[in-house]
């Protein structure tokens, strides 16, 4: 069954949509912040690559480090994803959409439509270009052919998981962030959140010297287990395989959508 | 009231309205007070101050509760501290009185590190070269037991001549390396329990290096030469696969116009491994072996030391090393990143105290009423820092107590982990350092927030800047982390380590273990000097530009 919002006028979402990708688009720090987020992954990417050599450390997942630059890719996906919701509350630009869009989940599925989209473009630039960077430099460290290795490919099926996986990964990160800033609205809140969820965790999970602890954190703190996807070696020794590593974080992702979707409902804006 | 007063003219000429109040102060201190006023009277950021302080403290003594492998601590000599130590060389000895001297003169010292056959080719740097801190010279020892009270004269290939006591004391003699053109001579004395080590180019000009009592040591103690080579943890950390490989070393000494004079009540020189046999040449645990990498497996590298000649003119070889136990793993270290969870709050705290005033228009306020900007920026730094500064000191130090207990509760042995005292020098370091980490991460995060002017991305950036380096530390190799533990405001983190580190003993430094690559308050002045070009470029933007 299509849900209610939908079945109104069929109108409604498309003109959100269109409304929404106007206010996203015509906003300058937007530009600036999908630039800074293809140009700090690669970059990171190529850097993380550039430092592996083989013999010394032969037994890397080439991929993986190929990806690495996704760490820090998602803290900038996390900014814009909170400001589209955020900086309408810091503005009071929320009551003037609200207005126009009395049907606020209509509202925040528009946002979650054109977030999902530009996220996705901007990752699949960013994980590709890594994985490019990768394909490139990995040779020149001794991770050639003659050592076993094959360049970096899409075509090869571990590596295709790792790279839409972490296209997803990303996408589902800002959805995560979008929940988050509806259920906060403030935007230095749902950023100390997100920031806190993403890098203290897997901080702290690295951290905890009990076995028991590292694998609970390894298999359901959501990025923990998100980053699972990126893995093409040594799978048994994860703490979640990657399909359902990126499975958790989207039942996060959901649970943060649903609160937020709530209390936007509930409550007065 | 105003009076109109004609000129020379006979215009009105009005005079403008003054207050009748007072000029106020416009010092520093005013300023101060106005800055602690806007933070103190938001009843949010109070809470979230104090939420602060506990979100430090509690995650300390949460991560202090974690458990230990079972496997991971080796059977360790107790040394006369009762700490653990390595003690385990190979020793010519013979016993002596009360009073008596023992002098040799080194001519060589060699050695270098055994190369497993199954480590993928990889050759670690300097495997041709004897291991920096390899060990030769003579030793007076109460026994032969290991972890027994000790004074040794040493020669080593990178540091000199070395006077060491006692496992954690040493002190630097004559400087340069040792060959047939450059001998050392070296000596010992006894006088009752006072021990005295001398060098010498020449065998006739001794000066002294040092002097220690060694209260205790038996009448009758063992003197003798030794030799010793430390095995190499060469750090291969990898991603998700961090370890410390041990790669074994040998040296090599030869020793000629051995002498021993005074109270030698006789007996025979005698060849003893001390500490069992040391060194290995097979790959003990890892991918190669498939046996799982536990620190005990990497303990185990037997290699037996030799001896040709005795007396007078000797060559002895070995490896082993006598030194305080560094232990691999920071317990209490560790624990205390939990405190970066507090760290994020007093992040977005220090963003918010800087970017809501430009949200709220405040900006324009503060600045009229005090338009030299650089010292607002100054006092809103010395707020923040201070109130974080406390809000830290307060969590780090109540945990510190409960943290110590607990890990010590959890199986981490005490004579690796002793409990500390609050006010031990590991224990101020890590309160105190925590508190200081805070304090200098929120002036870092008010001056990105004074030129970014937004809350949001200051927090990112902030976090990005503070927190990221670590993140990445852990997923880079050793060398390019090490780089960012160096470079980077996380270099402050250094402060945490909770194991004290010898300068006089090689030991594998992983990031990964809660080890950083400089001194700690070096890593801190490093923190601090971000903070400082952070808030200078702040300073200068803010004056250049509209508010």
């Amino acid at each position: 069954m299509i849900p209610a919002f939908f079945a109104e006028p069929a109108g409604i979402l498309a003109e959100s949509v269109h409304a929404e990708w106007t206010k996203l688009r015509t906003v300058r720090s937007t530009v600036w912040l999908l630039a800074t987020a293809v140009v700090l992954t690669v970059g990171i990417s190529a850097l993380s690559v550039g430092v592996i050599k083989c013999p010394a450390t032969c037994s890397a997942d080439t991929t993986k480090t190929s990806l690495t630059g996704v760490l820090l890719g998602q803290a900038i996906v996390a900014v814009l994803a909170v400001l589209v919701m955020s900086g309408e509350y810091s503005t009071g630009m929320i009551r003037a959409t609200i207005t126009a869009t009395p049907r606020r989940l209509v509202m925040m599925s528009a946002k979650a439509i054109i977030l999902t989209a530009v996220v996705l473009t901007v990752a699949a630039v960013s994980v590709l270009g890594s994985l490019l960077a990768g394909r490139y430099l990995l040779p020149h460290n001794g991770f050639t052919r003659a050592a076993d290795f094959v360049p970096l490919s899409t075509y090869y099926g571990p590596t295709l998981r790792a790279a839409v996986g972490s296209v997803l990964y990303l996408a589902l990160i800002a959805l995560f962030s979008l929940g988050v800033a509806t259920a906060v609205r403030d935007s230095g809140v749902a950023m100390t959140v997100m920031l806190g969820l993403i890098y203290v965790i897997p901080i702290l999970g690295g951290l905890v010297l009990s076995k028991h602890w590292q694998h609970l954190i390894g298999r359901y703190a959501p990025t923990n287990a998100g980053l699972a996807v990126q893995a093409t070696k040594n799978l048994t020794a994860q703490a979640i395989g990657p399909w359902a590593g990126l499975g958790v974080l989207a039942v996060w992702t959901a649970a943060a959508l649903l609160i937020g979707s709530l209390l936007l409902k509930l409550r007065d804006a | 009231m105003n009076t109109t007063v004609r000129d020379t003219a006979g215009e009105p000429k009005i005079t403008p309205y003054q207050s009748s109040q007072p000029v106020a102060n416009d010092g520093f201190l005013q300023l101060l007070r106005s800055e602690w006023t806007k933070f103190h009277t938001i009843r949010g950021w109070v809470i979230a101050m104090v939420a602060a302080a506990v979100l430090v403290g509690l995650p300390i003594v949460a991560l202090g509760n974690t458990g230990k492998d079972n496997n991971s601590i080796p059977n360790q000599p107790i040394g006369p501290n009762g700490l653990a130590v390595t003690d385990s060389f190979y020793f010519q000895h013979r016993p002596i009185g009360a009073d008596a001297t023992i002098t040799a003169r080194v001519t060589a010292l060699t050695g270098h590190t055994l190369l497993p056959p199954n480590k993928g080719g990889f050759i670690p740097p300097g495997a041709s070269q004897p291991q920096p801190w390899a060990k030769a010279g003579v030793i007076v020892k109460a026994s032969t037991r290991a972890g027994s009270a000790y004074a040794a004269i040493l020669v080593t290939p990178d540091h000199g001549v070395r006077f060491q006591y006692d496992f954690t004391h040493d002190v630097a003699g004559l400087s340069g390396p040792v060959s047939s053109a450059a001998p050392r001579w070296i000596r010992l004395t006894r006088a009752g329990d006072l021990i005295t080590g001398y060098d010498s180019v020449n065998g006739r000009t001794w000066s002294t290096v040092g002097t220690v009592r060694l209260t205790g040591l038996p009448a009758t103690s063992q003197a003798g030469l030794l030799v010793a080579s430390p095995t190499e943890l060469y750090s291969v950390q990898q991603f998700a696969n961090n370890d410390g490989q041990p790669f074994a070393t040998v040296a090599s000494a030869k020793f000629d116009r051995v002498a021993l004079t005074g109270a030698v009540p006789g007996g025979t020189w005698r060849d003893t491994q001390v500490g069992g046999a040391s060194g290995s040449v097979e790959p003990l645990c890892g991918a190669d072996t498939g046996r799982p990498c536990n620190a005990q497996a990497k303990q185990r590298h037997d290699v037996p030391g030799s001896a040709s000649g005795s007396g007078g003119t000797v060559t002895l070889s070995g490896a082993g090393d006598i030194a305080p136990y560094i232990a691999i793993v920071d317990p209490i270290g560790l624990s205390y990143k939990g405190s970066l969870i507090g760290l994020i709050v007093v992040i977005a705290l220090a963003a918010l105290f800087i970017t809501s005033e430009y949200r709220r228009g405040m900006i324009r306020t503060t600045f009229t009423a005090s338009p030299r900007r650089g010292r607002v920026l100054v006092a809103k730094a010395i707020v923040i820092g201070s109130a974080s500064f406390v809000a830290g000191l307060l969590g780090a130090a109540i945990a510190f107590p409960i943290a110590e207990h607990k890990v010590a509760e959890n199986g981490w042995p005490t004579s690796i982990y002793p409990i500390r005292a609050i006010t031990s020098g590991a224990g101020l370091q890590l309160v105190i350092g925590t508190a200081a980490l805070l304090a200098v991460g929120t002036v870092i995060t008010l001056a990105i927030g004074a030129l970014l002017r937004r809350s949001a991305g200051t927090i990112a950036i902030g976090v990005l800047v503070l927190i990221f380096p670590l993140v990445l530390a852990t997923v880079l190799p050793q060398g390019p982390a090490d780089l960012l533990l160096r470079l980077t405001p996380a270099a402050g983190f250094g402060l945490q380590q909770g194991n004290v580190h010898y300068s006089q003993v090689s030991s594998a430094c992983l990031p990964y273990n809660g080890c950083y690559p400089l001194a700690p308050w070096t890593g801190f002045a490093v923190m601090c000097a971000w903070a400082l070009a952070g808030l200078v470029v702040a300073i200068l933007v803010a004056r250049r530009r509209d508010a």
